[in-house]
């Protein structure tokens, strides 16, 4: 029997056990069992296994084995590679030998045969999750070896698979004394997994059984492992296959052997399999739910106690007792409390309700389902502690307004069924009539109980919430006229230009008419361009009503090269006046982007006129502007380049202030007002000199905005 | 037969404009921006063009100039899509024949086309008269233009003798060569021909 590891490592120990007990059993044969340790992974290297192969070559070449037992995985690793130089042609029978190791080695030599074992530690951890519901966070504990190393691998590919919702912390390769520290630092909602280890990180050895002993002493949080001989030392338990057992199957098979079975024909188990064992002590100690724990789990150290053999009689004996102790006690004691709480109460409650009245607060207790009294009287007198009488949600639903019912509701219901908090800004129609606005915030008792929780009146700054809005959305939309005030030659001409071509063409074929031959072909052409040149003037005005139109914000998806591409239009024949050239560098068309279409437009406008203004002491062959946009991952960025004069380094932090102007007649709200558009967009509005002449505006918003917020605002 | 040139950076305008003004019989010829136009003609352009106020590169304004540095007399109507009031009073200060509004009706676009060719036409007139004068005038002698300068401002022969230090016969003989060299018949039409040339004011002791 060759054994991967240390002769004093547990697993090694009880395998060699169950062999013995077994074939003592089975045979009447005078089995003779040697066995030969690698003390992997403490001893390791090719040097090293030549000497091992040297030796066992000389050391049997007088009685040579009849049947190779591998146990572990390195004992098979050391068979496969040296079968051909040592032992040769001795079947190789091996035993608790990994599933992964062997699907990793497929296929083995023909006279080689085994039992894998089943190793479970993914199992191991979900069990431990499953048994812990209120884990937080995964600890997994390795060492420094190569075997070691080898674990951390696998768990390291492993866990992700899993999805687990916790998050898993590694403490690999750490010296002992750090690994301890740190489990000796954790607490609830952690919980620990480890294959123990042969090495630490500051180069100590371990049998890994001692190493889990080590952190079993210290730990403040459960450890679960996948091997069977670490239970006792502290550790919770696991998914583990068992090591005695396999030492058994062994001696099955050699039997068989023995007996003259060829190697083919044997017949094995698929596999050694893991079985849940748990330490009862623990059980107890971790508080688990004894329901988690499997029917054909293999429970150590569960002795029946006294309790269990004397139940009947202790538990009316201890019933007496303790019942008349507790009358006693719980009489004086009440007596006591009583009358010290009851002063106390009264304090605490005064304040409460003081506290509460000044910030406008009440509690509440709503019954979510429709059996709770009617109490509608306490409802209105919520404020308060003592006042706090459960009501019927759905008297609640009644006062509250019919926009918001829907919505309020739904978000009740959704709380109260899960352990969600309730956090929700809703509009209430009071008894005289009048609308006022709570925010409302609480949680389910339990869930699907009733729900508790305060609600504060916020009319006040809702209205002046409101209030801004609409200054805000008004002062906007002034600036946006005054734009289009400025455009209005521009705009004039964007229309009389179709209006002419119409005319024209109208008046031409009115002459054609008269004709003796008519040319049907060149007025069908002519009716063509009427129809455009229509649809051209149409779409200008169609252009020009939703900007002079007040609107609220309303982001949508919109092509912001299109966007780009009208606005120049709208401003074409200003910028031709004051000699100014456009380039546009545009991202991949379609740009579509989230956005508020006129009020986007309107910061283009505003920056391409500054842009226009700022170039006007230029000579009027360097009037360039440049109007970029760039997809920049999950974000959208729009470029005005001017080749102007710049801007002032002293003036570059005040550009973007209300009611500050470099220009003589300027009121000083565009920029102010363009920054707070990009603003509502999530994004933001910047601008800076260029290494040459002129000045950049950049503004920078997600490509994907969420919407909720601005809607939410709205009710 | 003049010619119409349209010029407009708007080719939809263009083509309509063309139409309109072929159908109201002109010979039409479309350029879509001033710098096209300047690349066909020369300075024997005869005709009216038709000129829009605002477009890229060089504008109807700057085109209006250049042509009035290369002395080229040729009418301008400008045409515009925005009435800009300072626009067109420049236009109009610098010599253009008129200054209408888009959209504007092809009847009256014609009708003020036609005043700026005849009005072109008379100036053409006038002015090659004017050279024939001076031509005329160049042949004559120093003391010649003395005496006519005199005859002109309307003084006697006997007051010019005195004023040039020379007997009256001189001043006769003077008269009758300049007579002859200007090809004047008359007296009356001599003192025309000199007032056309400006010449009383300028030569006057």
């Amino acid at each position: 029997m060759l054994f991967s590891n240390n002769r004093l490592l547990p697993a090694n120990i009880e395998i060699d056990n169950g062999f013995r007990d077994e074939i003592a059993t089975l045979s009447q044969r005078n089995v003779q069992l040697f066995s030969e340790f690698l003390d992997q992974p403490t001893f390791s290297g090719s040097e090293y296994e030549q000497t091992v192969t040297e030796y066992l070559r000389k050391k049997y070449a007088v009685h040579p084995p009849g049947i190779i037992i591998a146990v572990g995985d390195n004992a098979l690793e050391f068979m496969l590679r040296h079968h051909g130089d040592l032992f040769q042609s001795i079947p190789v029978l091996h035993i608790a030998v990994g599933s992964a190791f062997l699907r990793a080695n497929e296929p083995v030599p023909s006279d080689v045969v085994g039992i894998p074992a089943d190793y479970d530690s993914l199992g191991t951890i979900q069990l431990a999750l499953r048994w812990h519901p209120r884990t937080q966070r995964l600890v997994i504990v390795t060492g420094a070896s190569d075997w070691d190393r080898g674990r951390e691998a696998a768990l390291r590919t492993g866990i992700p698979a899993l999805n687990l919702a916790v998050t898993v912390e590694f403490l690999a390769a750490l010296p002992s004394d750090a690994v301890v520290n740190r489990l000796a630092e954790l607490g609830p909602g952690d919980v620990v997994y480890t294959p123990g280890y042969f090495r630490d990180g500051a180069g100590r050895e371990f049998l890994p059984r001692d190493s889990a002993a080590l952190m079993a002493a210290k730990s403040r949080a459960p450890i679960y492992a996948p091997y069977n001989p670490f239970i006792g030392t502290g550790i919770v338990g696991g998914r583990m296959p068992d090591f005695k057992d396999m030492g058994r199957q062994a001696a099955i098979a050699v039997n068989h052997l023995l007996d003259g079975v060829p190697l083919v024909d044997l017949k094995l188990p698929a596999k050694a399999a893991a079985r849940v064992n748990v330490d009862w002590r623990q059980v107890l100690k971790w508080k688990i739910d004894p329901a988690l724990i499997p029917i054909d789990s293999v429970v150590h150290f569960r002795q029946p106690s006294f309790w269990e053999e004397h139940r009947k009689q202790a538990l009316l004996i201890a019933a007496v007792i303790l019942l008349q102790a507790l009358l006693i006690a719980a009489l004086l004691v009440e007596r006591r409390l009583r009358r010290r709480t009851a002063s106390a109460l009264q304090e605490s409650e005064d304040r409460m309700s003081l506290a509460a009245r000044a910030a406008r607060l009440s509690m509440w207790v709503w019954e979510m389902v429709g059996t709770a009294r009617k109490s509608s009287a306490d409802a209105q007198a919520q404020t308060g502690a003592r006042a706090v009488a459960p009501i019927s949600f759905d008297d609640v639903l009644q006062t509250v307004h019919p926009s918001d019912r829907e919505r309020f509701g739904r978000a009740v219901r959704q709380s109260a069924a899960g352990d969600e908090e309730l956090e929700i800004e809703y509009r209430s129609v009071e008894p005289d009539g009048e609308t006022r606005w709570f925010a409302a915030r609480g949680r389910a008792e339990k869930p699907g109980g009733r729900m508790t929780g305060v609600a504060m009146d916020i009319t006040a700054r809702k209205t002046a919430e409101q209030q801004a809005e609409r200054d805000r959305s008004a002062l906007t939309h002034m600036a946006r006229v005054s734009i289009m005030g400025q455009l209005s030659v521009s705009i004039a001409h964007q229309l009389n230009q179709p209006l002419a071509a119409i005319l024209g063409n109208a008046e031409a074929a009115y002459k054609m008419l008269d004709h003796d031959v008519l040319d049907i072909a060149e007025l069908k052409e002519i009716c063509g361009d009427i129809i455009t040149q229509d649809h051209r003037a149409t779409e200008v005005i169609r252009h020009l009503g939703a900007l002079y139109k007040r609107g609220e914000l309303k982001l949508e998806p919109l092509n912001l090269n299109e966007l780009v591409t009208e606005t120049l239009n709208l401003v074409h024949t200003e910028l031709t006046t004051r000699h100014v050239t456009v380039t546009t560098e545009l991202a991949p068309s379609p740009l579509i982007v989230d956005g508020g279409r006129v009020h986007l437009q309107q910061v283009l406008l505003n920056l391409i006129l500054n842009a226009a203004d700022a170039m006007s002491e230029v000579g009027a062959d360097q009037r360039h502007l440049v109007i970029r946009t760039e997809l920049d991952g999950e974000s959208v960025r729009l470029r005005v380049i001017d080749n102007g004069t710049g801007i002032a380094p002293q003036n570059l932090k005040n550009v973007f202030d209300a009611f500050w102007t470099s220009k003589v007649g300027g009121i000083g709200v565009g920029l102010a007002i363009c920054k707070s558009i990009i603003a509502a967009h999530q994004g933001t509005l910047t601008a800076a000199n260029n290494g040459g002449p002129g000045a950049t505006f950049c503004a920078t918003w997600p490509v994907r905005l969420q919407v909720s917020s601005a809607v939410s605002k709205h009710g | 037969m003049d010619s119409v040139f349209l010029v407009d950076d708007d080719p939809a305008v263009l083509k309509s404009l063309s139409r309109a003004l072929r159908e109201d019989g002109w010979a039409v010829e479309t350029f879509e921006s001033a710098e096209a136009f300047l690349a066909r003609h020369g300075s024997a352009t005869r005709g009216c063009l038709v000129l829009d106020v605002t477009m890229p590169g060089l504008n109807g304004l700057e085109l209006q100039r250049k042509l009035a540095e290369s002395r080229q007399a040729l009418p301008i109507v400008f045409l515009t899509g925005d009435g800009d009031i300072p626009t067109s009073v420049q236009a109009i200060k610098a010599g253009a024949a008129d200054f209408l509004t888009k959209p504007v009706a092809s009847a009256i676009l014609s009708g003020v086309i036609r005043a700026a060719i005849e009005k072109a036409a008379s100036a053409r007139e006038s002015q090659a008269e004017m050279e024939m004068l001076q031509q005329r005038l160049a042949t004559l002698t120093p003391r010649e233009r003395e005496v006519l300068a005199a005859v002109a401002s309307g003084r006697l022969n006997k007051q010019i003798a005195g004023d040039l230090g020379v007997v009256e016969q001189t001043v006769k003989f003077h008269r009758a060569k300049i007579m002859e060299r200007m090809q004047a018949h008359t007296l009356a039409e001599l003192m025309h021909i000199a007032a056309k040339l400006g010449i009383e004011a300028t030569e006057r002791h």
